[in-house]
């Protein structure tokens, strides 16, 4: 059983603060869906945005409280809710977890769901479902933070589920149109099959451990559990049972669906459909984030193998996705494909061991993919919702702020530094740290296993070079589409405001958040596992090496300079590279995606098409067969016994009442109702009589 | 030793069966109520005529000289005549009320 020591009053007071933050977008969210059409109106925007400052500044409280008081401890509130028979634990438990990845993820999440909801005020502006949006997004923010302070796997499940079925109905929004209903559709079933991935983790979890898999996914809950059941085996996290990896593959399958990796990723680049500040949201703050969420918090029981596991996916994703986004011309794919890029090196840092590197790669992520988001939101808005840049261009003249914003957050993601010094911003740090753990695990590991320093370094290169090609197309050079050009126009300040808050967060995050940072997390990083903090990481050798291989910081200059150079006049000679020999066919591969949904539609779409009309026919010819036999059959029956009824029983009844007609019919002619008649008859009856009676006497 | 002016039973019961052959007669062919009723008078009457006719005949020991069964039954036969006259009358005025006639033919109401 969990023993807890007794809260101290910080601890009640950062727990209280958590609950508050977690259900207060709840409690927006039910109240704009019962009253907002009616009695908000256009009140409901800003209504949910209250609510969701609200919720920042309770989240933001308890991580200065947290940071303040030293707490390192997690903070566990157990509510026992529903008992579970049988077993010492007894309860499955509702309540909250809150350990620093927690308090630092909720500030995080709802500063974006904050600027988010705020950027929706104006670029959902008179949207005729415009309270119904409000609704919606603060229910997704609040199934986030159901995610991030569930206390356990099975509680967290629940809010996964919600994060999946509110991700539909945002990403569906739209659902007048074709491209829309498929998105969402998309989406979900996709989170479905990772879903199926993490109930099997689960299952595996449940049958090893019983009701203990439903305490607290922290050191002294379920993992110390799953700890002493090693050791009782004779077993270590070193010298793991094939279970444990398997569960940790199995849980992490979740990770994969929610956070886009390969090969479930197929869904994101699709739900650019949603609007754009549901992109933006579900990019940075709330839906990939869960994965990568969930795998952080299941770090410590992931083994070697799945490590290997995670890392490979990782690498996959963040190559593959770095491809295509070099060739999209679709501001919002591009976009796309970039945050599964960097989704896959967050999850190659958890894989390789860079767990608060990953960690931080996420909340900078948020931040200035969040803002590239709402750059190209506002493009899109003032482009009369061209998404194509090959028509834009030139618009920084129109649109400065907007380009100012974006070109801060290209910076950032790029990891941009002061050549030869560790002085950068977010993406700097936390994009040196991953590939610095990368090379320590491909080192370790030996081989093939140096890809996993390759991949990430090449494609910190490639980052670089598709942010360029994109803020090239977009704002610099001429315009190539005069009409497009001579209508925009800055966006209102209800959507720069947010992009400037965040592009500012994006430069800040790391002197802010950096030296606190790795107390932070790394103070408190998981102790049980198979990955020590200390082995984990040699902090200076891997810092100092990842550096070297992105040429002491001049890295992200040249890639910018060249992406510039050559799509500022547009795409003119990246048409020409295209065409090169070998590159072209690259090319077309990336441009199709990799062919990744022609497959499915292969392996899956249409098999299970074919099924369907295999199942069809024998339902239309047998079992209908079956049925249309047994209702002829039955009809003829019918028919028979109908006939045999009409004829015999009927004619039996038929019969007797026409024989009782016609003899009434033929008696009452003596009922003529005439008395002389009556009395002829009476004396002719009673002389026949007579004459019978003399007849017979004298016989 | 029968004499051309003796009378018999025959005799009387012969007289009977023209008076029922009058009545019969005279109801089956009258359409007037009081016809009927008259008829009715007639058959009647043949029965009190038969009652005492046997009276006469039957006894034949000098003792039955006093027996006056068959003359009682014949005054019965007229007080039932005479109540049965009075009922049949009311009956004819109340038929008269309702169809302003006693023709027997135009009371078919009770026909089948």
């Amino acid at each position: 059983m969990l023993t807890l020591a007794e809260m101290t009053s910080d601890q009640q007071a950062i727990r209280d603060l958590l609950a508050v933050a977690t259900l207060l977008p709840l409690f927006s969210s039910l109240l704009v869906i019962f009253i907002g059409k009616k009695m908000m109106g256009h009140f409901a925007g800003w209504f949910a945005t209250g609510v969701m400052v609200a919720s920042f500044i309770c989240s933001l409280l308890a991580l200065l409280r947290w940071m303040g008081t030293g707490q390192t401890e997690p903070i566990v509130w157990l509510i026992p809710w529903i008992p579970v028979p049988g077993t010492a634990a007894g309860w499955l438990y509702l309540g909250l977890l809150a350990d620093s990845l927690t308090v630092a993820l909720m500030v995080m999440v709802t500063l974006i769901a904050t600027l988010v909801h705020l950027y929706s005020v104006g670029y959902m502006h008179g949207d005729k479902r415009y309270e119904l949006f409000f609704a919606y997004l603060s229910l997704f923010t609040f199934s986030m933070l159901g995610i991030v302070t569930a206390n356990g796997l099975m509680q967290l499940f629940v809010f996964w589920e919600l994060v999946g079925l509110t991700s539909y109905l945002l990403i569906g929004f739209w659902f007048e149109k074709r491209g829309p209903q498929l998105a969402c559709k998309k989406a979900f079933v996709m989170n479905r099959v990772g879903d199926a991935g993490f109930l099997i983790g689960f299952g595996i979890l449940f049958q090893r451990l019983g009701a203990a898999v439903l305490l607290p996914a922290v050191e002294g809950g379920m993992f110390e559990r799953i700890k002493t059941l090693l050791e009782a085996d004779g077993h270590s996290f070193t010298n793991p049972p094939l279970w444990l990896t398997v569960a940790g593959i199995g849980l992490f399958f979740g990770a994969i669906g929610k956070s886009a990796q390969f090969p479930l990723h197929t869904w994101l680049p699709d739900a650019m459909e949603g609007p754009t500040p549901v992109s933006s949201i579900v990019h940075s703050a709330t839906m990939v984030a869960a994965g990568v969420y969930l795998t952080a918090r299941i770090y410590p029981i992931l083994t070697p193998g799945a490590h290997l596991f995670v890392s490979t996916i990782g690498l996959i994703t963040l190559v593959m996705a770095a491809c295509m986004a070099l060739v999209m011309t679709d501001i919002k794919r591009v976009l796309a494909y970039s945050t599964l890029s960097q989704l896959g090196y967050m999850i190659l840092g958890l894989g390789t061991g860079a767990y608060a590197f990953a960690v931080f790669h996420l909340i900078a992520h948020a931040f200035f993919k969040c803002c590239l988001f709402q750059c190209a939101g506002s493009v899109i808005h003032a482009a009369h919702h061209q998404q194509d840049m090959r028509y834009y261009g030139g618009l920084w003249r129109k649109m400065p702020l907007t380009a100012a914003c974006y070109a801060v957050c290209m910076l950032a993601i790029a990891g941009a530094s002061i050549p030869f010094t560790m002085i950068g911003i977010s993406g700097f740090y936390s994009k040196d740290g991953i590939i610095a753990g990368a090379i320590n695990y491909g080192e370790a590991l030996g081989g093939w296993a140096h890809l996993f320093f390759w991949g990430p370094t090449i494609v910190a290169y490639l980052t670089c070079f598709y942010m360029a090609r994109s803020f090239a197309l977009t704002f610099l050079g001429q315009p190539r589409d005069r009409h497009l050009y001579d209508h925009a126009h800055e966006a209102p300040w209800t959507m720069v405001v947010p992009q400037i808050v965040l592009a500012a967060m994006a430069v800040l995050a790391a002197p802010l958040f950096w030296p606190g940072w790795l107390n932070l997390v790394v103070g408190s990083e998981p102790a049980i596992g198979w990955m020590q903090p200390a082995q984990a990481i040699d902090e200076s050798h891997g810092m100092h090496a990842a550096h070297a291989y992105l040429l002491q910081g001049f890295a992200w200059i040249l890639a910018i300079g060249a992406g510039i150079l050559m799509y500022r006049p547009g795409m003119k000679y990246g048409a020409k590279v295209a065409a090169i020999p070998g590159i072209n066919l690259l090319y077309t591969w990336a441009h199709n995606k990799f062919y990744f949904d022609a497959l499915y539609d292969i392996l899956t779409v249409n098999i299970s098409k074919a099924v369907a009309v295999l199942a069809g026919a024998i339902d239309k010819y047998i079992v209908d067969g079956i049925v249309n036999g047994a209702g002829w059959a039955t009809r003829i029956a019918g028919d028979a016994i109908g006939l045999f009824d009409d004829k015999v029983v009927d004619g039996i009844v038929n019969g007797a009442a026409v024989a009782a007609q016609s003899s009434g019919q033929m008696l009452r002619t003596t009922q003529s109702g005439r008395i002389r008649l009556y009395v002829l008859l009476l004396f002719a009856s009673a002389a026949a009589a007579t004459l019978i009676v003399i007849t017979v006497a004298l016989h | 030793m029968y004499s051309t002016l003796h009378i018999g039973l025959h005799h009387f019961l012969i007289v009977s069966i023209l008076l029922v052959a009058a009545g019969v007669a005279t109801i089956l062919t009258k359409r007037n109520a009081i016809g009927i009723l008259i008829g009715v008078e007639l058959i009647l009457n043949a029965a009190a005529v038969n009652a005492v006719a046997f009276n006469r005949f039957v006894w034949s020991e000098p003792a039955a000289a006093v027996k006056l069964d068959g003359q009682m039954f014949a005054v019965f036969i007229i007080v039932l005549a005479a109540a049965e006259a009075a009922v049949a009358l009311a009956i004819f005025l109340n038929f008269y009320n309702n169809f302003a006639s006693i023709d027997v033919d135009k009371a078919h109401e009770l026909r089948g």
